[in-house]
């Protein structure tokens, strides 16, 4: 099958029904084969292509979650997280730039870093990142590490609306609430539990491991996480401190993190809506979302895609990829797990349907690389 | 010309021409330590190196960083006693193969806490390097420039542990065995000095913030009276937990036994969490396959960061903070010129940031 007889087939024949009402939101896709191509150059053209940043960000606070997934330390075959499964610094540097330029008055960049609560400064030092480089690429930047309370003096309190697939109500930190537009810096890769990492998954890690981490109190957050997120949300072992409603439905989709971090992940885009969606895929691993994933390989999609949907963005991320962004589970690439891209569409979050997509810039069928 | 002599396996003798000295190289538990010998040795180490998994991966998950075999933390233990030059003439794994990487790491091993490796070859370098095979001829001759870089600086070797946490352990117990508690803060890049209990004094431990008293029942009323004297004057000291016993080696094992291990677990925990990550001298970052060495000259206008790279791969992008007041640094590597790097100010100190790091650097601090 040629390239564009697969883009026909998933998209004229997609396996669920779409959601008629999700909205759909252009994507550009740019190609850029290295870090050391004009990063910046490629990113404002897509920016331009989606109507311009200064009418998102011009004197507004904008809080940018990165994907930093895993230790620093933990890397394949001796690489920079960012040349496999971090977003590279380069394509944050650019993204600080142009939305200083653009007149943003603050760029916070959060992440909730694994397994501490320390500085996220630190974790990108550790990462290899010159984090005075990133503080200078425009006025207003800092850095926030929302594994915690972090700079805030409470935590915020998102309410589902309507039926929630997980949990009634997300308790985050402050910096989701503090802002006026909210961005997800993704990188374009597979995850094991949930078929791929692009922006809506990016946003899991905005959970923080003091409340639902596995050793987070039973009845108040721990200050100081040191483990991750797997008995709270992956495997439903236990509940979360109870600072946060327990989930809804206790006992389904136990042990099963495709079931269950697929629902939360689509829970998370209609508590805190992604505004704009970056992916970076010019360097990435195929085979799962790090290192520790058996069978990783590093690749070089060459890609960077944008969009002002998340779903339509990452759906149009997954069709890249060589996926169908509609495939249901048991298909690549949601061998193990439910599509959140389809429960994100069911949620209203947006649309997931190729053919009510435009894309500009690159097609996708000259972007294709396909991960399996 | 030096005849050897002895069991290579547990005492092996060197013995030089008329005025040089004679050099025993026992197992670690035979030392001498604190014998005042110029040089005292052992024929006992691990192979240093990141250490793999059963299965070909290096023992890693999304939390941990690869766990490095080194003997830094036997070294330091026992340099902790003085004077003597402590060389390690331990062999390379048989059935294995050596590329010229873990060559260089085996010396930088040892060189970066003043020791000396006893050079070794593989039988497989042996043989090519007897035909004189080009790729065999190419390691050793990177081998001697690596010796070379570190000889060139003779004055490092004098240079002492500078970290503000100090571990009271008897060297002569859980400081001869490797993978311990030493070497777990290595991995942290926490820089620490041992001060063997015998020498425990108020001003063995001028300059610490933190202390660990591995071994508190081995401890005379009088030495703990000095840690008693650290913590009234504000201190932080941790003790290990009530009935631990610090494992000395055992027969020819030179690492901990599981059991062992698991117990050293707990009080690691608590060591950890005191230590956290906070900067206690220095503080690197990105240094995930490196160990690393701080030490102070003794007049205190200048210090020593060593990096020894462990991967097969350079790193990028190092960056060191640090609290002495010592704002100028010079990044030394065995590749080239010396370079001054640009020193900015960090919120408890200063910071240098390092392009790059091959096999070893090292930054050098003055005033």
């Amino acid at each position: 099958m040629t390239r564009r007889e697969w883009l026909a087939l998933i998209s004229t024949a997609p396996l669920l029904k779409a959601a008629p009402d999700a909205p759909a939101a252009p994507v550009s896709i740019a190609k850029c084969a290295s870090y050391d191509e004009d990063v910046t150059g490629k990113l404002a053209t897509m920016f331009d292509q989606l109507g311009g940043l200064e009418r998102l960000v011009r004197k507004k606070t904008v809080t940018i979650k990165l994907n930093m997934t895993g230790g620093p330390g933990v890397r394949l075959r001796g690489m920079p997280p960012a040349m496999t499964h971090y977003v590279h610094p380069k394509v944050i540097g650019a993204t600080a730039y142009l939305m200083g330029k653009a007149g943003a008055t603050r760029i916070r960049f959060v992440e909730s870093a694994w397994a501490t609560a320390g500085p996220l400064e630190d974790v990108m030092l550790d990462s290899g990142w010159n984090v005075r480089t990133l503080l200078s690429a425009a006025p207003g930047v800092e850095f926030e590490n929302t594994n915690g309370l972090g700079k805030g003096k409470k935590y915020s309190r998102f309410k589902v609306p309507g039926k929630a697939y997980m949990y009634p109500e997300y308790v985050l930190n402050h910096a989701y609430e503090d802002t006026d537009v909210f961005v997800s810096l993704a990188k374009l890769k597979e995850h094991a539990d949930c078929g791929v990492t692009l922006s809506l998954k990016n946003c899991f890690g905005i959970i923080p491991a003091s409340i639902y981490g596995d050793d987070a109190g039973a009845d108040n957050p721990n200050e100081k996480p040191t483990k991750g997120r797997s008995d709270v949300v992956h495997f439903g072992k236990r509940q979360p401190a109870k600072i946060a409603p327990p989930e809804l439905y206790p006992g389904v989709g136990i042990k099963n993190g495709g079931y269950r971090v697929s629902r939360t992940v689509a829970d998370l885009a209609v508590v805190r809506p992604i505004h704009l969606a970056i992916i970076d895929g010019v360097e990435s691993m195929a085979g799962g979302e790090g290192p520790w994933i058996r069978g990783v390989r590093p690749v070089k999609p060459g890609v960077l895609l944008a969009g002002l949907n998340p779903v339509s963005t990452d759906a149009v991320g997954a069709a890249v990829m060589g996926f169908n962004p509609r495939a249901e589970r048991g298909t690549p690439p949601f061998r193990n797990a439910d599509n959140t891209l389809l429960l994100a569409e069911a949620h209203g979050v947006g649309a997931a349907d190729l053919s009510r997509i435009e894309v500009r810039g690159v097609s996708i069928a000259d972007a294709l690389y396909k991960f399996q | 010309m030096l005849a050897i002599s002895g069991d290579p396996a547990e005492d092996l003798v060197l013995t030089g021409e008329a005025g040089l000295p004679t050099i025993h190289l026992t197992s670690r538990r035979k030392m001498q330590l604190g014998s005042g010998d110029p040089i005292i040795g052992t024929v006992q180490g691990v192979w240093p190196g990141i250490a793999p998994e059963e299965a070909g991966a290096h023992k890693a998950g999304p939390t941990s960083s690869v766990w490095i075999d080194t003997n830094t933390g036997f070294l330091r233990a026992v340099r902790a006693w003085g004077g003597s030059t402590v060389w390690i003439a331990n062999t390379p794994p048989e059935k294995t193969v050596i590329t010229t990487a873990r060559y260089l790491q085996a010396i930088a091993d040892a060189a970066i806490i003043g020791a000396r490796w006893v050079i070794a070859f593989d039988g497989g370098l042996a043989a090519r390097l007897g035909r004189r095979e080009e790729a065999a001829v190419g390691t050793w001759k990177r081998m001697g420039a690596l010796l070379a870089y570190f000889e060139r600086h003779p004055e490092w070797r004098t240079m002492r542990e500078a970290g503000q946490l100090a571990i009271v352990q008897d060297p002569a117990k859980g400081g001869l065995l490797s993978g311990g508690i030493l070497d777990m803060i290595a991995t942290k890049h926490t820089p620490v000095r041992p001060v063997p209990k015998e020498r425990l004094t108020p001003q063995a431990l001028t300059g610490a913030t933190m202390a660990v008293n591995i071994d508190g029942d081995a401890l005379s009323a009088e030495q703990k009276d000095v840690l008693r004297g650290f913590a009234r004057g504000g201190g932080t000291l941790l003790n290990g937990p009530p009935g631990w016993k610090d494992p000395a080696p055992s027969g020819s094992a030179i690492t901990l036994e599981k059991a062992e291990l698991e117990r050293l677990g707990d009080m690691w925990r608590d060591v950890n969490g005191m230590i956290g990550r906070r900067n206690l001298g220095v503080r690197l970052f990105n240094v995930a396959s490196m160990l690393s060495n701080y030490v102070s000259a003794p007049d205190g206008k200048s210090a020593l960061v060593q990096l020894v790279n462990y991967s097969d791969y350079p790193v990028d992008n190092v960056t060191l903070h640090y609290l002495a007041e010592l704002p100028r640094a010079t990044l030394i590597t065995p590749e080239g010129a010396e370079k001054k790097l640009e020193v900015y100010k960090t919120e408890d100190g200063w910071g240098v940031d390092i392009d790059r790091v091959s096999t070893c650097a090292a930054i050098k601090l003055e005033q």
